[in-house]
């Protein structure tokens, strides 16, 4: 964090050089910097970015240069003054168009180039489908979840029939480092967008029809992302974490998260995990019309899939940092600290203060906090 | 008149159509002038309240986790001060310069259609204020300006606003493509003798091109708003994704519309600094021929860009491609009108008045506003930027820095010649300082906080993400900006009384408007003037420096015979504001169609008078006749 409480220096630089100190820009750290790049695409984009950027400052000095100097030498002539009358010159003319063009020339090559690297789509990247809802993002892992019985396929060809069920998780995109990740990119409701700005541009999410986005990570790393497209009440807090794990510990991820989630340790804030689980099963409070638990009797769809929802980074689609107390917070205030979220149009205020007291509401929390993935974490970038 | 030559035909009595006095001569006028001023008004109205919208966003954004607004109403605000500084300030203000002075620059007594220019300027009112309606029937449009499909379908917007946006905005859509169809003819039929297409003053090039764009850019909008509506009122799936309709469609039809947009706003503004520029250097423009046929490359360009909104959506690359490469095109002809206007200036003698000042600041913050454009016409470059600040900067160096400087250069520019006063230059001078201190301390912060990461259209944002600091700082600045508009605004009211006399020609101008009094009679000219070359007032004032690059025309022969008409001027009438009044209530009656009894009593009504509206004006025509000589 040291590093992130310099912006004034920066930007003051920044506005001295005005669009050319991009380039001198590209040491920021802050947490969404699109010039703090960690993924090949978000790279690629930089490094497009910065000749652009000479162009326009030499461009600028030189044209406001000329715009300056005009004015001030000319702005006091005697009273009465009547300049040459020059209608104008065909020949400069014709050169300051032709200026342009080539700059522009120059500028499309290097834009095309960076384009052609940046829609390759590698057949060995590791698939994963990104869906926006309001307001959250779902991760889907094809076939790479729980083992599934050949028994209960009903395909006529028993070769169609999956291996695995889909890995589901939310909120939080798990990837490995250097090796590219095709995003499938889709909508559930209304449009969004997948915006990571250290690893990659935004590509929207639109229903109806599918995009892709293929970056690497090159650094592990806890990255932030966001849906950049309005999308609603509650755009601005839609909010994911990427994070970029060393394949091996991927793959331990992926392992542990394919299994069904078990109670670990005796519970937080004094809440007891197992009531809590009775409690959250209990059709009567409503979590499993919405949710997924995988091993258990919560198949509700709408919302996100909560396995493992102790080793999230994030409350909320990334409204508040993971912890129990924020957790406790979210699910007595959820219609405060999110207006117009879908979950506490149903769980108002009253409906809270009817059905849950506030130990329900810490056995609630003891219990998804209980269901843990034990993974290294890496920095936040 | 001095520069009238030919015979003098019929003895031009002043007109002796009745004008009645007050607030009834204002609501019956068809004269150009007046309805310029109502548009104007109307839009600084607008601007004003747009402004407030801004002002109350910049407070919500100044401290991160704010808690000022609440989110819906952030969202109701940003979609409305969006709509409403395209809709309902900055092309409207277009419009109300171009309707008072167009035809006093070509030497016309008024527009080709006066009544059809009366009934748009207050369809354009009239949908301004059914669209802030909307506040208290439940709630603003809080979609976005774009109102991007499905979003704005009624499970995910269920109040009235979208159907305000949609309506509210559909009746100026009408007044905007019969005020475009107006124009054209004005200009291309309504010219005074010799003034041709070569000599017209670039302003009228500039609104020329801007009614052509308008007529082939705002039907997209309009088809793509109907059938929004049929979606929300008649079940229709044209952008609903789950039955079969596209999401993608509505953004190619609105960008189609909204691309060809942005230059129905600033082109007008380029026209009015290529009148001001050359008046205050004592020079002709440089380069004529170079500054209106880039304005015309403009326009042509605008309708093949509109992709590069959409570089996100996945057109996939080669069609990326292509958009970027029109879009870089577009750097040549507005390089060349910078380049050209520097010329111009170039070995001048510059007088640095306040409509000056602001010329030059158009053109100082235009530069900026182009060159942030580079590089979000650069498809990979753009996947970063779009949709963060970055773009909000980009697009307020380019509508503000460019649209409204270059507004503020015309207003103080043409404010004598409508007011028959001059503005307080020293008010001005202080005003313009304070606007370029202000907006650049508002707007380029914006720039370093969207390419940290922050996007747009949030009502909040996290602390320790490096944006807080450049906010805050940008709401002081918005602050600053709404003082230097008070300011205007003071010496607005101030020099409309006190104001010291204009004269004909306070400025030494080149160009016809500047021939007759301030404020100019109701039929403008007593006689046409004849036109000899592109700077006719000039060319009689200083003959000996008189002429194009090839010298001084020798007196067109042909043009001595021209006979001048009698004054003919139509009579005030009512029948275009009904007619305005019954369309409005349709559309409510349209709005309310899940209240079946409402909506038919409000539909029969609306109907009704602009039948009414309809049957008057083909006898208003009738009423013309008297005056009319031939």
């Amino acid at each position: 964090m040291g590093t992130r409480h310099r912006p004034s220096v920066r930007g003051m630089l920044f506005a001295a050089l005005a669009f050319g100190a991009l380039a001198l820009a590209g040491c920021s750290t802050l947490p969404a910097s699109t010039l703090d790049t960690y993924g090949d695409h978000a790279r690629r984009i930089y490094e497009l970015l910065v000749p652009i950027a000479w162009m326009a400052l030499a461009v600028f000095l030189v044209v406001e240069g000329a715009l300056i100097y005009t004015v001030l030498r000319y702005r006091r002539r005697a009273a009465g003054t009547m300049p040459r009358q020059v209608h104008g010159n065909t020949k400069v003319e014709i050169m300051w168009t032709i200026a342009p063009a080539l700059i522009v020339v120059v500028i499309s090559v290097l834009t095309f180039r960076t384009q052609a690297a940046n829609s390759q789509m590698p057949a060995d990247a590791l698939q994963v489908r990104a869906i926006g809802h309001q307001w959250w993002f779902e991760f889907r892992y094809p076939e790479q979840g729980a083992e599934l019985d050949p028994a209960d396929c009903t395909k006529s060809d028993p070769k169609e029939c999956p291996k695995r069920a889909d890995l589901v998780t939310a909120s939080d995109l798990y990837i490995p480092v250097g090796r590219p990740v095709t995003v499938q990119l889709e909508a559930a409701d209304v449009m969004h967008n997948f915006w990571v700005p250290k690893l990659a541009g935004k590509t929207y999410m639109i229903p109806g029809k599918i995009n892709y986005l293929t970056f690497t990570a090159e650094q592990a790393g806890i990255y932030r992302a966001v849906c950049a497209e309005f999308c609603g009440e509650a755009h601005a807090l839609m909010r994911f974490r990427v994070i970029a794990l060393e394949q091996a510990e991927y793959d331990s991820w992926v392992a542990q998260h394919r299994v069904a989630p078990v109670i670990g340790g005796n519970g937080v804030l004094g809440g007891d995990p197992n009531r809590g689980k009775e409690l959250f099963l209990n059709a009567r409070n409503l979590c499993i019309t919405c949710h997924v638990i995988d091993g258990t009797g919560a198949k509700g769809i709408v919302g996100p899939n909560l396995s493992y929802y102790g080793s999230r980074q994030t409350i909320a689609a990334g409204i508040m940092p993971y912890s129990p107390e924020n957790l406790e917070r979210w699910l007595k205030h959820g219609y405060e600290l999110k207006p117009g979220n879908l979950m506490n149009r149903v769980l108002t205020r009253d409906w809270i203060a009817a059905n849950l007291t506030d130990q329900d509401i810490k056995d609630l929390v003891a219990y998804l906090d209980s269901m843990k993935v034990s993974i290294a974490s890496p920095p936040a970038r | 008149m001095a520069i009238a030559q030919g015979h003098v035909g019929h003895a031009s009595a002043p007109p002796t159509t009745h004008v009645p006095a007050g607030l009834a001569g204002w609501l019956s006028t068809v004269d150009h002038k007046r309805i310029g001023i109502i548009y104007m008004l109307a839009a600084f109205v607008f601007f004003i309240i747009g402004g407030i919208e801004a002002l109350l966003m910049r407070v919500q954004l100044g401290t991160p986790e704010n808690t000022f607004l609440t989110p819906d109403f952030y969202n109701q605000l940003f979609t409305m001060h969006g709509t409403t500084m395209i809709f309902l300030a900055v092309m409207p203000m277009n419009v109300g310069l171009g309707n008072y002075i167009v035809p006093l620059m070509i030497g016309a007594r008024d527009m080709a259609f006066p009544r059809l220019n009366a009934m748009s300027v207050w369809l354009f009112i009239l949908g301004g204020l059914m669209l802030y309606f909307s506040f208290f029937a439940g709630g603003a449009p809080n979609m976005g300006w774009f109102a991007y499909a499905p979003l704005t379908q009624k499970p995910y917007s269920p109040t009235f606003g979208v159907d305000y946006w949609i309506l509210g905005l559909l009746l100026t859509g009408v007044a905007s493509i019969a005020g475009a169809l107006n124009f054209i003819v004005t200009i291309l039929n309504m010219r005074a003798p010799g003034l041709s297409l070569n000599r017209m003053p670039l302003f009228v090039w500039m609104q020329l091109v801007v009614a052509f764009i308008l007529v082939f850019a705002f039907p997209a909008l309009t088809v793509a708003q109907i059938e929004l509506l049929f979606d929300r009122h008649f079940g229709t799936r044209f952008f609903v994704p789950s039955q079969g309709g596209d999401a993608v469609l509505w953004q190619h039809l609105f960008w189609f519309f909204g691309h060809p947009e942005v230059y129905i706003l600033i082109l007008p503004v380029m026209g009015i600094v290529s009148e001001t520029l050359p008046t205050f250097s004592r020079k002709p423009i440089f380069g004529y021929a170079f500054v209106a046929f880039s304005g015309v490359a403009i326009g042509f360009l605008g309708f093949l860009v509109w992709a590069h909104h959409m570089f996100g959506v996945g057109l996939g690359p080669l069609a990326n491609a292509f958009f970027a490469g029109a879009s870089f095109l577009i750097a040549v002809p507005t390089g060349v009108k910078i380049f050209n206007w520097i010329a111009t200036m170039y070995d001048g003698a510059l007088t640095l008045t306040t409509s000056m000042l602001y010329s030059i600041g158009f053109i100082a913050m235009f530069i900026i506003g182009g060159l942030s454009g580079i590089t979000l016409a650069s498809p990979p470059v753009d996947l970063q930027q779009t949709d963060s600040y970055y773009v909000v900067a980009h697009l307020h160096y380019v509508l503000f820095g460019g649209s409204i400087l270059g507004l503020f250069a015309g207003i103080f520019y043409w404010f004598p010649k409508v007011s028959g006063r001059m503005l307080d230059e020293r008010l001005g001078k202080v005003q313009f300082w304070l606007m370029m201190i202000s907006f650049n301390v508002t707007f380029f912060p914006m720039h370093i906080i969207g390419t940290d990461g922050m996007p747009r259209r949030i009502y909040t944002y996290e602390s320790g993400m490096g944006w807080d600091l450049w906010n805050l700082v940008a709401t002081v600045g918005s602050f600053l900006m709404a003082a230097s508009v008070l300011l205007f605004l003071w010496n607005l009211m101030v020099s409309l009384r006190r104001g010291a006399p204009a004269g004909n020609d306070p400025w030494d101008a080149a160009t016809l408007e500047w021939s007759v009094s301030s404020p100019p009679p109701v039929h403008n000219f007593d006689q046409i003037p004849v036109v000899q070359s592109r700077r006719p007032l000039w060319d009689h004032k200083y003959p000996e420096h008189a002429g194009d690059d090839h010298g001084a025309a020798a007196p067109d022969p042909l043009l001595a015979g021209f006979e001048q008409p009698a004054i003919h001027l139509p009579s005030p009438t009512y029948n275009p504001l009904i007619l305005g009044v019954g369309l409005t209530t349709l559309f409510f009656g349209i709005l309310y169609s899940s209240i079946p009894p409402l909506s038919i009593s409000l539909a029969i009504a609306g109907l009704a008078l602009v039948a009414l509206a309809i049957v008057g004006w083909v006898r208003d025509s009738h009423k013309d006749s008297p005056y009319a000589a031939h």
